[in-house]
């Protein structure tokens, strides 16, 4: 499942459901309505930046927008399938999960879980 | 989820006629203007910060390692690599997480653990991406160009830029090749080859010259040659001067006497190679020239 596949619905889903147009989304995330429409239609791909801000306006995450998961507030955990991780020393890995896991204690923090 | 760990590439470049190297330089300026940067240097930590995300070394011994932009749910990191002891390469690295940060399209690239690899585009199109944007965020046009108007010229100016960029020497290098108006070419050669060639404008205009590709040799009765003889020179980072010539390295019939600077690149283990001039010949030397070697040509 590719980001330019169901990112354009996912947006436009989450958005219909918080009952808000494209230009009050555009104030939320201070992107331009016309940004937000290209997202929409899929001519323009997001950033990691926009789906950050994106996904904070309309309380889903980043992960349910690149449809990573079904469920709106579901986050992946723990995806090590990323390309040359195995080639990352074993010290090295320990300092990438031990970052991880600070990132996700952050996230937890943010949204006062 | 770990998006990107990236090799060590500073070097590379979009190519010129590439669209995106236009809107890359857009997005990169204007997160510059948004932060309102107005001097140099410009701080990829501080702009981390400024965007909210977290910043850590990496105390790797693997190289090939530069840094690596994390993402848990929508907090974001990045690790940067310590392999190499230069500040202005460690801040490529941080400048290079927040290009695959704030580029267009970049989720794209990032396997998900649930799809296969298939049908993705080259990862190298993100790394150029990422690498071009990089240098368009430490080294911004208009700054790096008043800056550059006022060093002079060949190594001397780059090593001046370096220091008020603090970016890496390659990295300035290449940028400078970019927008100075004079005469220069920056080589980076490993041994007797030469990995890449970057020519300034001025040279590019040039008609009859052979921009040398990857793996073409070092041309021989060059300092650049004698210095890649001996691997100490590279790993001590010493320095040769000498003159050339632009036909020695290039080919073509203008014969024109450069300024040939050589600086070994220490751990990286490459040689960077600048070669300047202040003036080249103009249109009407160019004709008389051409008109001298005409009236040399035997005819029968």
């Amino acid at each position: 499942m590719k980001t330019q596949n169901i990112f354009p619905k996912r947006l436009q889903e989450a958005r219909n459901s918080r009952d808000l147009s494209q230009d009050e989304l555009a104030k939320r995330t201070n992107l331009q309505p016309s940004a937000i429409s290209h997202f929409e239609t899929g001519t323009r791909k997001p950033s990691f930046d926009n789906l950050r801000k994106l996904a904070d306006a309309l309380e889903v995450t980043s992960d349910y927008l690149l449809g990573r998961t079904d469920d709106p507030s579901g986050v992946i955990e723990g995806d090590t399938l990323y390309r040359d991780y195995q080639n990352l020393s074993a010290n090295d890995r320990e300092i990438a999960r031990d970052f991880m896991a600070s990132l996700a204690k952050r996230s937890k923090e943010r949204k006062g879980e | 989820m770990i998006l990107w760990r990236p090799l060590l590439r500073e070097a590379r470049s979009v190519k010129e006629n590439d669209l995106c190297h236009v809107s890359i330089t857009r997005c990169a300026e204007l997160l510059i203007r948004d932060l309102g940067i107005t001097s140099l240097p410009v701080c990829p930590f501080s702009i981390a910060q400024a965007l909210d995300i977290a910043v850590k070394a990496l105390p790797s011994d693997s190289q090939g390692v530069s840094g690596i932009l994390l993402r848990h749910d929508n907090q974001y990191g990045i690790l940067y690599s310590t392999w190499l002891e230069n500040d202005g390469f460690q801040r490529f690295s941080v400048a290079h997480e927040l290009g695959h940060y704030s580029l267009p399209g970049h989720p794209d690239s990032v396997p998900s653990g649930h799809a296969s690899n298939a049908g993705f585009v080259s990862k190298d199109k993100y790394e150029l991406e990422a690498d071009y944007f990089a240098a368009s965020l430490l080294m911004p046009r208009d700054l790096f160009k008043a800056a550059m108007n006022k060093a002079g010229v060949g190594l001397e100016a780059i090593e001046k830029l370096t220091g008020q960029c603090n970016t890496s020497l390659t990295a300035t290098a290449i940028r400078y090749a970019k927008y100075t108006q004079d005469a220069v070419a920056v080589i980076m050669s490993t041994g007797s080859e030469i990995d890449y060639c970057f020519m300034s404008d001025c040279l590019k205009e040039i008609q009859g010259l052979t921009w040398p590709g990857k793996s073409s040799s070092v041309p021989r009765n060059t300092a650049t040659h004698a210095f890649n003889n001996d691997p100490g020179n590279i790993t001590s980072a010493k320095r040769r001067d000498g003159r050339t010539s632009l036909q020695l390295w290039f080919g073509g019939n203008i014969e024109v006497n450069m300024l040939e600077e050589v600086v070994g690149m220490g751990r990286y283990g490459k040689t960077l190679t600048v070669l300047s001039t202040e003036r080249l010949p103009d249109q009407e030397e160019l004709e008389e020239e051409e008109k001298l070697i005409e009236s040399w040509t035997p005819r029968f």
